[in-house]
């Protein structure tokens, strides 16, 4: 166990150069029919943070599952530190220092901070938490987090939990660290945290791969980027190609590499519709609603959504945006206030009647209550219309329109999977998202509530995503897009509201957009000049 | 004092003394039985695991006239059960209810065939005494002296269990293990614990402690051998343990309530009070029903109980 929290073993001289920690040579890995890995080579050098870039379902998790030993590859060998390694399970990968956070967390919620860290650490049969402890407190202040060891997990912020990851792996000391897409639940502020403690990481010789479907993430950190697509290495960038280019340069060369010569759906055809706004659909008239804890969560907050409108809702995570999607879908009870949907009232009505209503919602939290993971991609594409027609009659199930039901969806959302039949968690997290939004909109929902619809996707299948909402809109509809990625928001919306500790404490109308002001309303709730909206 | 020419206080005596010897197989077994479910393993093949361990237990027992001998005997029984559920549902990854059924239903028909083919059938008792030991001052206390401490050996350790299962719980490695490993075995693994061999642990002592209780009650206590005699015994310390929110102390204080309603229930009949003693044996049931509507709810199963686990197939 690492005596000093932060130091890797061994220490290095200067931390760079010297020869690479990590050699995936030739790596393969196939599941049934699809090749997530095909002869990928990948060199990791210590005190270096090589971001791997690629879209949904390229083989990414793949690649770094078979380093953390989750996977057996195929073919191929790893060498760790020029000699050959025997990475059979995540214990001989822990043992030989490398460290994995993974796409989904794996802290267990009901135990405390330190029992999460101590876990799997072989110290003998009695636990010792008071040596750990004392380890931990110095790595928690270290990692700005004002918890206690005995804290329970499921009590922390995603954004505390994601630091806890971390420390759990440093705690046994680790020379490789991987990141499978970090950042993508994080807030901005937490964002600069954690580069900040990865840069820091890398002074201090520790390999760091990085995972992540920002662009500009990616080039503000890393030192060589390796490009994925379809299972190959595509391409690399290392550090002289990468200080040669100018950043619009790579940019393009990384979208490219990414995409290969298959037309690239950005541009911004996402851009707001002119039309002018039609007749209410959404009314909420002072809605208050208490969150999980019992906390108010949404205060007091009205809205109109009109048809033909994309309606974002910016905001730093936690002020409510969550609550506020689950009481219009009907999946959270409104303390007081009310909700109308197209003039007739619903308010906590539940799910089935604001549903039929033609309220369309997409969670954030796409595994949980989103799916049934258990289940097939086409069981799940039909999960909430499985009552109706043509997909059951009477009692029996027809098996042959769900089938092809979601084969259209499969086919116009471009989801990756080996079949209608596969188990939905054996896909790609971004192909998981996919599936779900198909889902909604195929029910033609008059108002359509999105949470971070775009979190976990590859820039073009994001774009995708964007313009299919703003087709609903320009089709009639109304589209409510809960987000925190300001500039997606920027983009798509006609109107923009940003919500503070549960209350809408400004609209702005397309036009009068202006980041400066919307990023201080996120923030602090006020516009720098002191007048509330 | 005394009630219809029952002197109360040796009414007292009897029904606290009873009340904790109808304890401690529930406890024990559930004791076990905390580390299966801990670790994701719904063990409804505890049943068959105590009546295995009664039957073993006894066969030992009668065979070598050795009280510890008939305990180890009670023991393999169980564990023989424990592994083969083990065997099916983590290993092949069979549905874990059907394997609990599969084994109670197995325990009951194999022990019955072995008593008819070895014993005829008949109820014969093994020749075994648990020896008891009076702790002094304490034993002459009324009522609770005689109840409490005047009583075999073997009953004190199995009360002494329960601090040491709260401590392996708790506060070992192995404890910390079980538990993460049916919360989130995929976290478990990622961390280095093996998932696989915990469970395997956890089922085989869920397995010892019920074979020890079985063999309890049929070596220690009753010194027989009957046909399906755990009569549900086995059940009652799933449900003891799940409302004990996995909790030893909680467990064993369960166990106990149990147990009073039981003697409780006896009693009344030997005092003859004008209930029909149909009603009077449902009483502990009825109670734990009860409990369970009270307490629904408000006890959080492990997420993944009765969800098998395979590395890479997330
Ligand atoms: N355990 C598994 N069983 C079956 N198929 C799998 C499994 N893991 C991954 N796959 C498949 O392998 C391919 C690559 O998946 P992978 O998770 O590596 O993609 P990714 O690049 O991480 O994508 P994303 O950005 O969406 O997370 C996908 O088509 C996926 O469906
Ligand atoms: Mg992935």
């Amino acid at each position: 166990m690492a005596n000093d929290a932060l130091t890797p073993r061994p220490p290095l001289p200067d931390g760079r150069g010297g020869e690479p920690r990590v050699e995936m040579l030739g790596i393969s890995k196939r599941f049934g029919p699809v090749l997530a890995n095909d002869n990928v080579d990948l060199t990791l050098w210590p005190g270096e943070i090589h971001a791997v870039l690629g879209e949904n379902g390229a083989g990414k998790t793949t690649l770094m599952n078979v380093l953390s030993g989750m996977y057996q590859p195929d073919d191929g060998q790893i060498l760790l530190d020029g000699q050959p390694a025997v990475i059979k399970t995540p214990i001989d990968a822990l043992e030989q220092g490398i460290g994995t956070v993974y796409q989904h967390f794996t802290l267990v919620p009901n135990l405390s901070v330190i029992e999460n860290v101590v876990l799997g650490t072989k110290t003998g049969f009695r636990l010792d938490l008071g040596n750990a402890e004392r380890q931990l407190q110095t790595m928690l202040a270290d990692f700005a987090l004002n918890t206690t060891p005995q804290t329970e997990v499921r009590h922390l912020s995603i954004g505390q939990r994601q630091r806890i990851e971390i420390i759990k792996v440093l705690f046994r000391g680790t020379r490789v660290l991987l990141l499978d897409e970090p950042t993508s639940v994080l807030t901005p502020v937490e964002v600069e945290g954690l580069f900040a403690i990865l840069r820091r990481l890398r002074e201090q010789g520790v390999a760091v791969v990085i995972i992540t479907h920002k662009l500009d993430e990616a080039l503000d950190l890393s030192d060589r980027i390796t490009v994925l697509r379809q299972g190959r290495k595509v391409g690399v960038l290392d550090p002289e190609t990468l200080a040669a280019s100018d950043r619009e340069t790579s940019r393009l060369r990384i979208v490219e590499l990414m995409f290969g010569g298959r037309p690239s759906s950005e541009g911004s055809d996402v851009a707001s519709g002119s039309a002018a706004p039609g007749e209410t659909l959404l009314t909420l008239s002072a809605i208050s609603a208490d969150g999980d804890r019992g906390a108010p969560a949404v205060k007091n907050l009205s809205l109109d959504l009109h048809r033909g409108e994309v309606f974002g809702i910016a905001g730093v995570d936690g002020n409510g945006q969550k609550e506020l999607g689950e009481v219009i879908a009907g999946q959270r009870r409104s303390t007081s206030g009310s909700l109308a949907i197209d003039g007739r009232t619903l308010t906590n009505q539940g799910v089935s009647a604001i549903s039929r209503a033609g309220i369309g919602y997409v969670t954030d939290d796409r595994l949980g209550e989103g799916s049934v993971p258990g289940q097939s991609v086409a069981e799940n594409a039909v999960l909430k219309t499985i009552g109706l027609a043509p997909f059951s009659r009477k009692f029996w199930l027809n098996r042959k329109a769900i089938e092809r039901h979601a084969e259209a969806l499969i086919e116009q959302f471009d989801v990756r999977t080996p079949s209608a039949s596969t188990q939905l968690t054996l896909l790609s997290g971004g192909n998981i998202q996919k599936l779900l939004l198909a889902r909604e909109l195929a029910m033609k929902p008059k108002v359509l509530v999105c949470n971070k619809p775009t979190y976990g996707l590859d820039i073009r299948t994001a774009q995708f995503v964007l313009k299919t909402l703003r087709e609903q809109a320009n089709d009639g509809n109304a589209v409510l897009l809960i987000s925190s990625e300001l500039d997606e928001l920027l983009d798509v919306s006609d109107r923009l509201g940003v919500m503070y500790n549960g209350e809408l404490v400004a609209i702005f109308e397309r036009g009068e957009f202006d980041v400066e002001t919307i990023g201080q309303l996120m923030l602090t709730g006020r516009r720098a000049t002191g007048v509330a909206a | 004092m005394t009630l219809n020419g029952i002197d109360v206080t040796d009414f007292l005596t009897a029904m606290l003394a009873t009340g904790l010897l109808r304890a401690v197989p529930l406890a024990i077994a559930s004791l076990g039985d905390v580390f299966a479910q801990k670790a994701g393993l719904l063990n409804l093949g505890i049943e068959g695991m105590m009546l295995s361990g009664c039957f073993f237990g006894f066969h030992a027992a009668y065979k070598t006239e050795s009280v510890v001998l008939g305990m180890l005997g009670g023991i393999a029984g169980g564990l023989a059960m424990a592994l083969l559920f083990g065997f099916l549902t983590i290993h092949l990854r069979v549905d874990q209810v059907l394997v609990g059924l599969a084994i109670t239903i197995f325990a009951a028909g194999l022990t019955g065939y072995l008593f008819r083919d070895w014993y005829g059938g008949q109820n014969v008792a093994a020749n075994v005494r648990a020896r008891s030991i009076e702790i002094p001052l304490l034993s002459d206390i009324p009522i609770i002296g005689p109840a409490i401490f005047h009583r075999q050996i073997i009953f004190y350790i199995c009360w002494a269990l329960v601090p040491v299962f709260a401590w392996l719980l708790y506060r070992t490695r192995f404890g910390l293990n079980v538990r993460a490993v049916g919360e989130s075995p995929f976290a478990a693994d990622a961390a280095g614990v093996n998932v696989i061999r915990t469970r395997y642990l956890a089922i085989g002592l869920a397995g010892v402690m019920a074979g020890f209780a079985g063999a309890f009650l049929a070596v220690a206590d009753l010194r027989i051998f009957t046909i399906g005699m755990t009569v549900g015994q086995g059940f009652i310390a799933l449900a003891i343990t799940m409302l004990g929110g996995w909790n030893p102390w909680r467990i064993a204080a369960g166990a106990i309530l149990f147990g009073m309603l039981n003697a409780l229930g006896d009693s009344l009949q030997i005092v003859g009070v004008g209930i029909r003693t149909e009603f009077i044996g449902m009483l502990p049931y009825i109670g734990i029903m009860l409990a369970l509507v009270v307490l629904a709810g408000k006890t959080q199963l492990p997420a993944s109980l009765g969800v098998p686990y395979a590395r890479g197939q997330r």
